[in-house]
């Protein structure tokens, strides 16, 4: 079987092995099917497929059933929790890849956050320096880069950070801890995907396509926020088009659709993507001014102060706000190209759902 | 007090960007043009540059000038013959054509043609030997070119209002109004009366007869005319006009670009405290602009002074620090009120929520590029500020800053009396003819109808050459 | 409209600049004082006035509470009276490095 090519620091004709972190989430399992099912005709990855526990393990058991001729072994590491992580490595032979998707998003206990997307990061990337990873892909956010001044601003490759709330923090901290490593001699990518879609989606997608089909999506203003987003496939397009970087490590890209779209035009693309799977859409109805998403982003900030978190006040907060990204630098120096768009990336979606008994 | 009276076929008040290419057009056309100027006649290179000692006596007020607000915006004027363009950085931006066909259409001003505009930017361009540099940069503009460079950002150099005579780049010679139209302007037989301020305008039912002024003697005169043009620059012409009793949609929408500031240190000496870089970071424009100010050790100290318990020490290094700016495209207004008894107006401003978070993003952007251009310490300009040493730093920017809290300036002042079909908005015509007058013109920064996001001089120039082609045109004769 | 007389920004003046930069001699201290006098007597006449105002309100503070207290009050910000002691100290400042770039940090002379 032909070999990964290591562009940099690895050996080319040697077999390797991908170690693939929060390989039970959303990203994770859409990059382990990618790597499990290569495009190319090729399979000749052996995929580590990390679980936090033994219930998320059962899990990926059963979707790593599903594609036979893969090589996925299934290990355990809770980012979570005290301890450092250079088991996870043990035994595999060959250069190694890792690709860092776990994080914590909407968390259980305020406390997550930091000790996963920051310490369990930080911890993470050291044991794979000490292992001798020969590329290390960390999947951060736009959280560490806030939100955008006005409407047509564009976040372009290098920024500022600016952190949203405690998800961005933490996510800074992540992405800092990964740039020590860098100088410490870890060959390390970033790429930043905003919000994704597609398949593999959690529960709280499918109340996201619930809410436009019943028109109670709650549009700000005149919707004209900008919000890039990005579809799983074309995310893990750009994660894998980091294997075309040969420059020096601790670079980062925006991975995202070609062009932000507004919140608008998200919410009608939906609705006619649903409407066009062949869902009764309401029209539109929930149309909120723009001092509601102020107000809700204030109270998140207070909530989050007092180290609580509430999701819906959250989502709600960062609704009415401009979160874009140019992508130019990612087309430039990784060749990326998102294939697929939004209505195409909704449509694939829903029929996803559909394929798996979610009702919407 | 003895009074004199004058007499004129067209009296023009303001001898700047606006006053003086009109004076030099209606002279050269036959006219007998007087140009009457608050300040002094201050030759080219008596005064350092960006000194304290030009501000006192080229600026309005000793360049402390402020439109209140919360914050309250510092702005300058010129008061001097040739105005701003005597004390500015000379730097020139052509009218970009998007913000003309925008003035054109959004304030319905009729004959408004983007490409005629190009070209009358053009004449304005070779009257003023506009050029970039023969030579290299002076090194606090090569550092900002260098970090716009790393980031990817656009960025170029803009052409100036100079000639080099040797070839040398640090030794241009600024072709300001006095080195230009207003030698044109007096070849052709104008009189330009320094040290001459307009108090009110003479006015009959539709028409102007004439001024009083005050020259800074205490000498009284009157000035009769058969036609005026105010050129006295977006604050005193609509504190003149208002002060005569001409209200209507005058001073009410003010509109600059505010900057705030912060000071870089690099590990060299490159800091040149008679010179301003010449490059600008486009990346953002028009809604972010990035530059550099005028660094002497006096101007430094002060962008050190609003955390300056925490950066005092710096000013010893003086030499390796140089001043930037980022500027943006404010959405708030402001206003100019005369006030009966008080001399000078009363100026406010207000910025836009949208405004202070560009402004935000903005300080934080630079702040980037500098360490992009190996800065090994920022400071930026305002209460509470971090001192940034790395871009871990740059987090405690945007929690620390707010707009109150900064010192929040500009230099760029206009659209005090917007010219344009629309009365409801206008108070000048497309030509800038004053409504309900048919003698009375303005003819400076008040028409431009809102900030053209660039450098605003080259506009001012090439709307004036117009529009005073259009007076000798169509206006002169109905006078 | 009158300039903020000097007797009452003079000792102001001298007490900020007194505590911002202690190690000015007396010769410039007094050198750099009569600038920012000369200075806000140019301002916008509504300015001039203002600053008349502030700088009466703060010169009884000082008479009355001390040295001490003027320059908390000075630290603190407060609208307006903020605004004031920026300016002295704006004012104050741009003189001293402009007229004497190598000054110390302290205001000593190198």
């Amino acid at each position: 079987m032909p070999a990964i090519s290591w562009p940099k620091g690895g050996v080319v004709s040697e077999q390797g092995h991908v170690v693939v972190t929060g390989a039970n989430g959303w990203l994770g399992r859409a990059l382990v099917a990618r790597l499990a099912a290569p495009t190319d005709g090729r399979s000749d990855v052996r995929v580590v497929a990390v679980a936090r526990d033994h219930l998320e393990g059962r899990a990926l058991t059963e979707f790593a059933s599903t594609f036979p001729s893969a090589n996925i072994d299934i290990r355990f590491a809770d980012f979570g929790q005290p301890g450092e992580f250079d088991q996870l490595f043990s035994g595999l032979v060959g250069p190694i890849e890792v690709v860092h998707t776990a994080g914590v998003i909407h968390p259980r206990h305020f406390s997550e956050f930091e000790r996963v997307n920051a310490d369990g990061t930080r911890k993470l990337a050291a044991a794979a320096r000490r292992t001798g990873v020969v590329r290390f892909v960390h999947v951060s956010s736009n959280s560490p880069f806030g939100v955008n001044a006005i409407t047509t601003d564009r976040f372009r490759q290098i920024e500022p950070y600016h952190p949203y709330l405690e998800y961005g923090r933490t996510k800074m901290l992540g992405e800092l801890a990964i740039l020590d490593e860098v100088e410490r001699g870890l060959y390390a990518l970033i790429v930043r995907p905003p919000w994704f879609y597609g398949p593999f989606q959690p529960a709280r997608q499918t109340t996201f396509f619930s809410m436009v089909k019943s028109g109670r999506f709650p549009v700000f203003g005149a919707g004209d926020q900008h919000r890039s987003m990005v579809f799983v496939e074309n995310l893990v397009d750009g994660i894998l088009a980091t294997r075309n970087w040969t420059g020096p490590a601790g670079h980062g890209w925006w991975v995202a659709d070609r062009e932000p779209y507004t919140v608008a035009e998200i919410v009608h693309t939906v609705g006619r993507a649903l409407a066009d799977e062949g869902h009764d859409v309401q029209p539109p109805r929930l149309n909120l001014p723009d001092f509601v998403g102020n107000v809700a982003e204030k109270a998140d900030r207070f909530l989050q102060k007092s180290r609580r978190y509430v999701q819906q006040v959250h989502v709600l907060g960062e609704m009415n706000k401009t979160i874009a990204c140019d992508i130019s630098a990612t087309t430039r120096d990784l060749g990326y190209e998102p294939r697929v768009d939004l209505y195409e990336g909704m449509r694939r979606s829903i029929r996803w759902c559909a394929a798996n008994g979610i009702e919407l | 007090m003895s009074t004199t009276d004058y007499r004129c076929d067209v009296l023009v008040i303001g001898s700047g960007a606006g006053g003086a290419p009109t004076a030099a057009l209606l002279a050269e056309a036959g006219l007998d043009v007087i140009v009457a100027e608050e300040g002094p006649w201050v030759d080219q290179g008596s005064v350092v540059p960006f000194s304290l000692e030009q501000m006192d006596r080229q600026y309005r007020s000793g360049g402390v000038t402020v439109a209140l607000g919360l914050p309250s915006v510092a702005y300058t004027e010129g008061r001097c013959a040739g105005g701003g363009t005597e004390v500015n950085s000379g730097l020139y931006r052509r009218p970009p054509q998007e913000v003309v066909e925008r003035w054109r259409t959004n304030w319905r001003i009729d004959d408004l043609d983007p490409d005629a505009i190009d070209v009358l930017a053009r004449e304005v361009e070779s009257a003023l030997s506009v050029q970039p540099l023969p030579g290299p940069a002076p090194a606090p503009s090569e550092r900002l070119r260098l970090g716009a460079e790393r980031l990817g950002w656009t960025h170029d150099e803009s052409p100036r209002w100079m000639t080099y005579p040797t070839g040398d780049s640090r030794q241009g010679q600024r072709q300001s109004m006095t080195r230009t139209y207003l030698p044109r302007a007096m070849s052709a037989g104008a009189r330009l009366m320094t040290d001459c301020r307009v108090d009110k305008l003479r006015l009959g039912a539709d028409r102007v007869e004439g001024a009083d002024v005050e020259f800074t003697n205490g000498r009284r005169a009157t000035i009769s005319c058969r036609a005026v043009i105010v050129c006295a620059g977006a604050i005193q012409t609509p504190a003149l006009l208002q002060r005569s009793g001409i209200r209507r949609n005058i001073g009410r929408t003010l509109a600059v670009h505010p900057t705030v500031k912060l000071a870089a240190r690099f590990t060299d000496e490159l800091n040149v405290p008679d010179d301003v870089p010449v490059h600008q970071v486009k990346e953002f424009a028009p809604d972010l602009s990035f530059g550099g100010s005028a660094s002497h050790p006096g101007l430094v100290a002060l962008a050190l002074l609003d955390q300056w318990e925490d950066f005092r020490d710096a000013v010893v290094a003086w030499r390796e620090i140089a001043v930037y700016y980022a500027a943006i495209t404010s959405q708030g207004r402001g206003r100019v009120m005369a006030v009966p008894g008080l001399r000078d107006p009363i100026v406010t401003y207000h910025l836009t929520r949208r405004d202070r978070a560009l402004l935000c993003s903005g300080l934080t952007r630079l702040a980037l590029l500098m360490l992009e251009a190996g800065a090994t310490d920022v400071f930026p300009s305002y209460r509470g500020a971090p001192r940034v040493k790395s871009r871990r730093d740059l987090a405690t920017i945007e929690d620390t800053f707010s707009a109150t809290r900064a010192s929040v300036m500009t230099v760029h002042l206009c659209s005090t009396v917007p010219m344009g079909e629309d009365s409801d908005r206008c108070g000048a015509d497309s030509h800038g003819r004053v409504h309900g007058f048919a003698n009375l013109y303005v003819n400076d920064a008040s028409l431009l109808p809102d900030a053209p996001g660039v450098n605003p001089q080259g506009s001012v120039m090439a709307v004036a050459l117009r529009n005073a082609r259009h007076f000798l045109a169509e206006g002169w004769s109905r006078v | 409209m009158r300039a903020p007389s000097s007797a009452v920004v003079a000792p102001t003046c001298e007490a900020v600049l007194g505590h911002d930069l202690p190690g000015l001699d007396e010769y410039r201290r007094c050198e750099v004082v009569d600038f920012v006098c000369r200075r806000l007597s140019t301002l916008p006449v509504h300015m001039r006035w203002g600053v008349a105002v502030i700088a009466f309100v703060v010169d009884g503070w000082r008479r009355t509470t001390g040295t001490n207290r003027l320059i908390a009050l000075s630290n603190r910000p407060l609208p307006l009276l903020g605004e004031y002691f920026r300016l002295l100290r704006s004012l104050s400042i741009a003189y001293v490095w402009e007229t004497w770039p190598d000054t110390r940090p302290d205001g000593r002379a190198a």
